[in-house]
């Protein structure tokens, strides 16, 4: 069984490192059933190739796999065989089971968090200068319209968000404004959640479209706010 | 070894393999999952479509979602009473209910709850179906119950300012007080003759529902704090009716068995040939 030995130790430790030590290496995320499949899948394939490379290989891998199966002169091994040669068939009848029952999740519906800006958005520069007093306006009125969603913090975490899917964005977090122009902060304001493309989930987005009550100087204000407040700074290239 | 025997060897090969990675992948399946989704559990023995405190309901699964002050659009509201609403839907294949529980301390004539459903294959907004600008959006329809008439009154809208009574009323409401809670049982056939202005409930399928509630309270002009947009709201969620079970899923898993089980069979008998 040697050979055979080598081939389910590998396959076992790569089970075991895809599905419990892959997920704790920061950054990553528990992988979908299928896609482990399919790691292990690789794996197997590559065992068998490799050793079915040479002739003495190739009958060491395959004899003893051969032998267990016909059952000759299995001795002490002939209830393993029986017992692997019962189980196979049900665990093919479990998978079954499994691949045709009807899900209970809801359907998922996947959002791009930010979806390309009308062309008219683009490149649009703030035209209010960067004063202090600007910039203390633009918080002042922040604090008024956007802070019960977006948070006093600019976290995300307003008194009025938390029946809020998605969740208000959080500003200080880098992966929200930082990595956006003005320009399209401009646009997603005026326009707010409605103003959305259908791959942003507009139905869901509680964004208020904020061309209906402030005057656009007002919002570049507000820009230059959130900017200053949330301790981040435009992304300017391109 | 013999051609016969190389071409079985060849089948295992790729099989092994793929059938080892299928089994030991398939058999990591498993998620945690929030309440995302009333579910209306099937039962056939009588529908409490206007009882709130009927006995049945404690054998629907109840799921939880949190509300939000009406600070989407003017009139806006900072504050309101109710955090979370606590949802059980039953149905028995024709009709079905659902029981919305909060807490509320006090009882007021101007209480009010409702609940929202996106209207065909269109998607509608959760703020009354308002248009969108890039999407094209369908109607809303919602379920008004109020404690000072203690029924439930069917409505339309798409978009603000278009909100109405239906011509056709196909909707019961109810509710009952006690404790500090509110529990309100909405109810009405699954499907009805009106499909573009009525939600269609197939059971199995995921629909769209969202909730709102109004606190009756006053303030201390005598002015209702919660009235029209001023109230709290949820977001979308999901519902669906369960549909009836459904066994074919063993059927096929006994066939994949047996199918299994010849192979092995057939397997065994040519490699001992081929010996
Ligand atoms: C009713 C709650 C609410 C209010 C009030 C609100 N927002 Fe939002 N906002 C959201 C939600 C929810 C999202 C996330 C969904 C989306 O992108 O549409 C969002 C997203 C945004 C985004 C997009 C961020 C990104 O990473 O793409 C910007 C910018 C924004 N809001 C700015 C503002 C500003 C400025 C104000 C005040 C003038 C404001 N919001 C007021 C709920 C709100
Ligand atoms: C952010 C989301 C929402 C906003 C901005 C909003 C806004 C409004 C507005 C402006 C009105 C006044 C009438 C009109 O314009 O037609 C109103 C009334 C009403 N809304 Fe909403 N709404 C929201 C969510 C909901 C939801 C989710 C429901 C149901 C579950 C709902 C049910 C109602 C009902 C029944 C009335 C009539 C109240 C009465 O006559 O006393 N709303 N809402």
């Amino acid at each position: 069984m040697g050979a055979l030995g080598k081939p389910i130790i590998l396959m076992v430790a790569m089970y075991v490192f895809i599905k419990f030590v892959l997920p704790n290496i920061p950054g990553s995320a528990p992988l979908p059933s299928s896609l482990i499949a399919l790691y292990l899948l690789l794996t197997g394939s590559g065992i068998v190739i490799f050793q079915t490379l040479s002739k003495e290989s190739k009958d060491a891998f395959w004899g003893p796999m051969q032998r267990f199966l016909t059952g000759e002169n299995l001795g002490g091994l002939q209830a393993l065989r029986y017992g692997v040669l019962i189980l196979f068939p049900l665990l093919v009848g479990w998978q079954t089971y499994g691949s045709t029952a009807v899900s209970d999740l809801p359907p998922i519906e996947s959002r791009t968090i930010h979806p390309a800006p009308p062309g008219e958005y683009t490149g649009l520069s703030n035209p209010v200068a960067k004063t202090p007093d600007n910039i203390m306006q633009g918080k002042g009125f922040y604090a008024a319209y956007c802070s019960p969603c977006h948070g006093g913090n600019f976290d995300g975490k307003g008194p009025a968000a938390r029946g809020f899917v998605p969740a208000p964005a959080n500003f200080a977090d880098p992966t929200t404004i930082a990595m956006l122009q003005e320009s399209y902060l401009f646009w997603r304001i005026k326009k707010g959640g409605v103003g959305l493309p259908i791959e942003g989930t507009p139905w869901k987005s509680a964004m208020p479209r904020w061309e209906v009550e402030l005057p656009d100087e007002w919002i570049w204000k507000i820009i230059m706010g959130e900017y200053d407040g949330a301790h981040q700074s435009p992304r300017t290239w391109e | 070894m013999k051609p016969g025997n190389q071409m079985i060897k060849e089948v295992l090969r790729n099989g092994t393999a793929a059938i080892v990675a299928m089994i030991i992948g398939g058999a990591s399946i498993g998620y945690a999952q929030e309440s995302v989704s009333v579910r209306a559990a099937l039962t056939t023995g009588g529908l409490p479509l206007e009882d709130p405190n009927a006995a049945v309901w404690s054998s629907a699964p109840p799921a939880t979602f949190p509300m939000s002050p009406q600070v989407h659009w003017q009139n806006r509201i900072q504050e309101v009473t109710v955090k979370d609403v606590i949802v059980r839907a039953l149905h028995d294949g024709n009709q079905m209910a659902v029981l919305l529980e909060y807490a509320d301390p006090t009882q007021d004539p101007d209480d009010a709850a409702a609940l929202e459903f996106m209207v065909g294959d269109k998607k509608a907004h959760f703020a009354h179906g308002q248009p969108m600008l890039q999407v094209e959006g369908g109607p809303v329809n919602i379920w008004f119950w109020k404690n000072k008439t203690d029924k439930g009154v069917d409505m339309s809208a798409k978009g603000f300012g278009t909100l109405k009574p239906q011509e056709h009323q196909d909707v019961k409401a109810k509710g009952a007080y006690s404790n500090g809670t509110w529990k309100v049982v909405f109810s009405r056939n699954l499907s009805t003759g009106h499909p573009e202005e009525d939600v269609q409930i197939t059971p199995g399928n995921f629909i769209s529902i969202a909730f709102a509630v109004w606190d009756g309270r006053k303030d201390g002009a005598g002015e209702l704090v919660e009235k029209g947009s001023q109230k709290a709201v949820s977001s979308w969620w999901y519902f669906r009716a369960d549909a009836p079970p459904d066994y074919s899923g063993y059927m096929y898993a006994a066939i994949a068995a047996a199918l299994a089980l010849g192979f092995q069979f057939v397997l065994i008998r040519k490699l001992k040939k081929g010996q």
